[in-house]
Parts: structure tokens; sequence; C-alpha cells
């Protein structure tokens, strides 16, 4: 699989718009776009291969499953996991006499989590890269808005940043994904497949989607018991083999059931406080036991 | 842009026009001027512009106000529509002749962007958004683009309108519609719905991570097929909780952790506990 000018410069375009400050906006950009298993359609109509993309997309979004950026500290950089490291690691699969012979296998899979969220690590400098240029616009901006030119912040929110961009996502996924196919090509074909370093890479494209579960789990979590919806769940696909709408559908009912309960609860709590209601209550529920 | 202001009797009031381009400046460029400095100040100051303009129709005046939203801004975007909407109804106050000072306006600011980001980040990010690439994934099994169609317009959808009721109704009831937010039927709600969530991702961990060991036991059996008969799916469930503990106790980075796994796949790769799971499979 070779990737043209036309190609390198049109997923340049997409990391632009995907990035997490990116120019898509938050929801359109970062939130809809800069999701893997958008991107791999996304990549796949851009590289013709749409099933391989989504193949490889959902691959990597299981590690990216929950990219929270809380106080705008990142772990991983969501334009280059998706628009550098899908088209990589198709053209990696493509390449690759034994993957391409079954591109939805768990190995294929796994060298696209580890190609994707190596990429999407490396990545993180881009983030930084991207916000350190913006600030030169923000300064630009303070002198705008002392001088009263309150217009050209549109010029500081919404233009001038595609500057950072071109900077520090067009170029580096162009050059990257332009040049950097058959490096990653030749690299993984040079390497035996039961050799140790691709038997690496295979176990660590499996290990990593924990992480992103666990980055997810990280937040609900506060106490041991919290875990038994996580289980329940776990064990709802693993064991009964539900799908993943069953699995919602069967949740929905049961934080029904919570949120009743939490409900009554609290009406508890303001009955427990005034005793008038509480004695209307008591004799109400009295005739009914009667 | 002075002409658009609507004079009415009693005052001022933001026209609809204003109060919509206002919404939109939001919508798209909350976090477009991204810096570490300022997170969203920008986002925040071209979404006030549409306002002061229209409130008030003298240059110095709207400088004067929009440099009051110039303090350090950031909370999740989606639901902080909402505290945009707030003081858009705090700016009309003002612009009103009501006593609100610079200070109140950016207390309540300051003050409502740390619990809504919180809300924000666990019920948007944290639940809403896997639930929906989880059953997006799930439409999209073997390749097929529905899943990735159904997340695109489900979510945006719901991010869309969303934003637009919490701008609204920030606007229209101020500080009550945060009540709204926090209140104990909110929080019941909230917590009902972070349980679907965490289900959820025990599916979606139970289907989506797949770990298998290539270990052969003396014998004949294979050690995967001990596994499966303890529980199916045992591996991923032990790593993912592994994972969990080294971040949640152990205060380790998410980046340090997938350089342990790294580790570990290594010396599983080496003993022997990994192989290339369809080469083992087709030996």
């Amino acid at each position: 699989m070779e990737i043209n000018v036309f190609q390198a410069v049109l997923l340049g375009l997409f990391a632009c718009l995907a990035s997490m400050p990116g120019l898509g906006g938050t929801s359109i950009g970062n939130y809809t776009l800069g999701r893997p298993l958008v991107a791999g359609l996304v990549v796949g109509i851009i590289l013709g291969d749409v099933t391989l993309g989504i193949i490889v997309g959902m691959a990597i979004q299981v590690v990216y499953i929950a990219l929270v950026t809380p106080g705008g500290t990142v772990s991983a950089d969501v334009r280059a996991a998706c628009y550098i490291g899908i088209p990589l690691a198709m053209i990696a699969i493509k390449g690759n006499p034994a993957l391409a012979a079954d591109p939805s296998g768990a190995d294929a899979a796994a060298l696209a989590t580890t190609l994707g969220a190596t990429c999407g690590t490396l990545g993180a400098i881009l983030f930084y890269g991207t916000a350190t240029v913006n600030l030169a616009w923000q300064a630009m901006g303070w002198k705008w808005l002392e001088k009263g030119d309150t217009h050209k912040l549109y010029l500081v929110d919404m233009v001038l940043p595609w500057i950072s961009h071109i900077l520090c996502s067009f170029i580096p996924t162009f050059v990257i994904v332009y040049f950097g196919g058959d490096m990653v090509t030749t690299l993984l074909n040079s390497l035996p497949m039961d050799g140790i370093p691709m038997k690496t890479l295979f176990a660590v494209g499996s290990l990593l989607p924990c992480v992103g579960i666990a980055i997810l789990l990280k937040q609900v979590i506060t106490k041991a018991t919290d875990f038994l919806p996580f289980f329940f769940g776990f064990t709802l696909a693993a064991v009964m083999g539900c799908n993943l709408i069953a699995c919602s559908a069967i949740a929905c009912f049961f934080a029904l059931i919570k949120f009743e309960l939490s409900k009554i609860e609290s009406k508890l709590e303001k009955v427990g406080t005034t005793g008038a209601i509480t004695a209307s209550v008591d004799d109400d529920e009295e005739e009914e036991d009667i | 842009m002075a002409d658009n202001t609507v004079e009415q009797k009693g005052g001022r009031k933001v026209s609809k026009k204003a109060l919509a381009k206002s919404f939109h400046n939001w919508y798209y460029g909350n976090l477009t001027c991204f810096s570490q400095e300022h997170m969203q100040t920008f986002g925040y100051l071209v979404s006030m512009l549409p306002i002061v303009e229209d409130l008030y129709d003298d240059k110095d005046d709207q400088q004067k106000a929009l440099t009051t939203y110039s303090a350090f801004f950031n909370t999740e975007p989606q639901i902080g529509s909402m505290i945009v909407g707030v003081t858009v109804g705090l700016e009309e106050a003002r612009a009103n002749g009501e006593a609100i000072d610079d200070d109140t306006i950016n207390g309540i600011r300051a003050g409502l962007m740390g619990p809504l980001a919180g809300i924000g980040d666990s019920l948007i990010v944290g639940t809403l958004i896997p639930i929906l690439l989880g059953i997006g994934m799930g439409l999209s099994e073997g390749g097929s683009p529905l899943g990735a169609i159904f997340y695109i317009v489900v979510w945006n959808l719901l991010a869309y309108f969303g934003m637009r009721f919490a701008y609204y109704r920030g606007y229209k009831l101020g500080g009550d519609a945060v009540e709204a937010l926090v209140g104990p039927d909110a929080t019941a709600l909230r917590e009902a719905i972070v349980l679907v969530g965490t289900m959820v991702i025990g599916a979606v961990a139970a289907t989506w991570v797949s770990i298998s060991t290539a270990l052969t036991l003396p014998g004949g059996g294979t050690l995967q097929g001990t596994f499966d008969g303890i529980y199916p799916k045992l591996l991923p469930l032990i790593f993912t909780v592994f994972c969990w503990w080294l971040m949640s106790k152990k205060k380790v980075s998410p980046i340090v952790t997938m350089l342990i796994l790294l580790a570990i796949a290594f010396v599983g790769a080496c003993v022997g506990f990994f192989g290339a799971a369809t080469i083992a499979t087709a030996a």
C-alpha cells in the first residue's frame, strides 16, 4: 500500500481538525474525528480500504476508550494515534504477508494497537508543541484587547491557531505517513514472525487495552464494592455472551433500580426531619398493612 | 453591530441573534486556541464578544466588559456551556445597572468551573462517550462502517443539542440551573448513569481485550484451557485490575504503566507465556 501526496495532505488536514485543542472544535474535532473508531472510517476512506481502517481503528480505540485530559495534561495525543498510527498500521498490515492474510485476526489487531499507542504516546509532544505556539497568538490577543481591537479576538481564537497546527499537526503527520510507511513495513518484515521481538510486539498489543479500561476504572471506582458493576458487565459479556447493546439494556435496568432506591432514600431522609409527615406516612402504611 | 441592540422599556435584553452567535462561538471555539497558560480563556472571550457588543453601544464599555472575561478559565466544555449562559445573564443584569462587579462574575465563574468539570469529565468523557463507543464498536465488528456512523450521528446530536440546552438554561435560570445539576436528584441520576457506564465498560473489556497464553502444560493440555475452565477471559480481567491497581493505588502514570506492560510482554515472550496468537493456533 502506497500513500500518495494527496492522501498524505488529507491525513495532515484531519490531524489539524482532530487534535485535543483541535480546529474542528471540541465536539466535532476532538470527540468525533479524534476517536480512533471514527478516524478508522476517515482514514479507511482516504486510503481506499474502509474495512481495514475500521478494524485498525477499533483495535486502537479500546486503548483510548476514556481519554480524559484533566487540567490539560495528556498522556496521549489523539491526532497522532488516529492520523499517524492508523495509516501506519494499515500499511504495515498490508505489507506483511502473514498479517495481510488475516487482517481481522488477533495479531493484526495487536500490531495496530502497539503502533497506535506508540504514536499516541510519542505524539504528546505535538500536543505541548501546539499549546506552546498558541501562546504567541494569545500574547497578541491581549494587546489587541487592551487597544480595544475586540474583533481581532476571532483571529486569535479561530484563525491564527491554524499556523500552530500546520507546524505541529500537518507537517509531522504528512512527513511521517508519506515517508514512514516503507520504513515500518521494511522493519516489520525483517523480523521473523516467531522471534522474540514480534512476539513481544503482539503480546504488548494485546495487553495495552487494559490501560485504557483501567484509566476509566480509576475514575469511577473509589471503594472495593464499586468493582462489582464492572465484574457484572464483564461476566455478562464474557460468560453469558451478551453483546454491547444487550449489556447496555441490562445496565440501564439496574441503573433505574438504583435511581429509584436513591430517590426513596432521600425522601425518607426528608420525612425523618419533619414529624408531621412522618406521622401521616406511618398511618398510611399501617392501614395498608391491615 | 450596535444596531442589533434591542432597546426595551425596562432595560436591555440580549437579542436572540447575539445569543445564538455567542453559543456557536463557544460550541466551536472553546478550545481552538488552547495553551497551558490560558486554556479556554479565548474561547470564553469570543463567546462573550457578541453579547457585550449587543448590550453596550459604546466601544469603551464593550472593551471594559469584555476584559472581565480575560481571567483564566477551564472546564469541561460541553457541560461548561452552562457557565457561559449564566454569565450572559449576569452581564445582561449588569448592563441594566444592577450592582454586579468584575469580582462577582469571576467569583461565580471560578466557583462553577471546578464542579462542572468534575461532573462533565465523569459523566460525558468517562461515561457517555465510552458507552457510545462501546455500542459503536459492537456495530462495527468485522470492519463495518455502521458503528462509526452511529457514533458520529448520536454523539454529535447529543453534544450539540445538549450544549445548547445547557447554555440557554444557564442564561434563563442563572445559578438555579447549576443547582439542578448538583442537587440530590441530579446526584442520584448521575450515580445511576455512572453505574451504566461501569457495567458497559466491563462488557467492553470482556469483548475487546483478548489476552491469551501459548503455554502448554506438561501432560498435553494448555494453560489457556485451564484458565478458560476457571473463568473465561480470566487474563484480560487480571491485567485490567493490575493496571488499575498500578495507576490508582501505586500512582503510576499511564505511560509508565504501558512500559511495565512492555516489560511483562518481553519477559512473557521469552519464557513462552505469550506467543503470536494465530501462529500458535495454526502450528
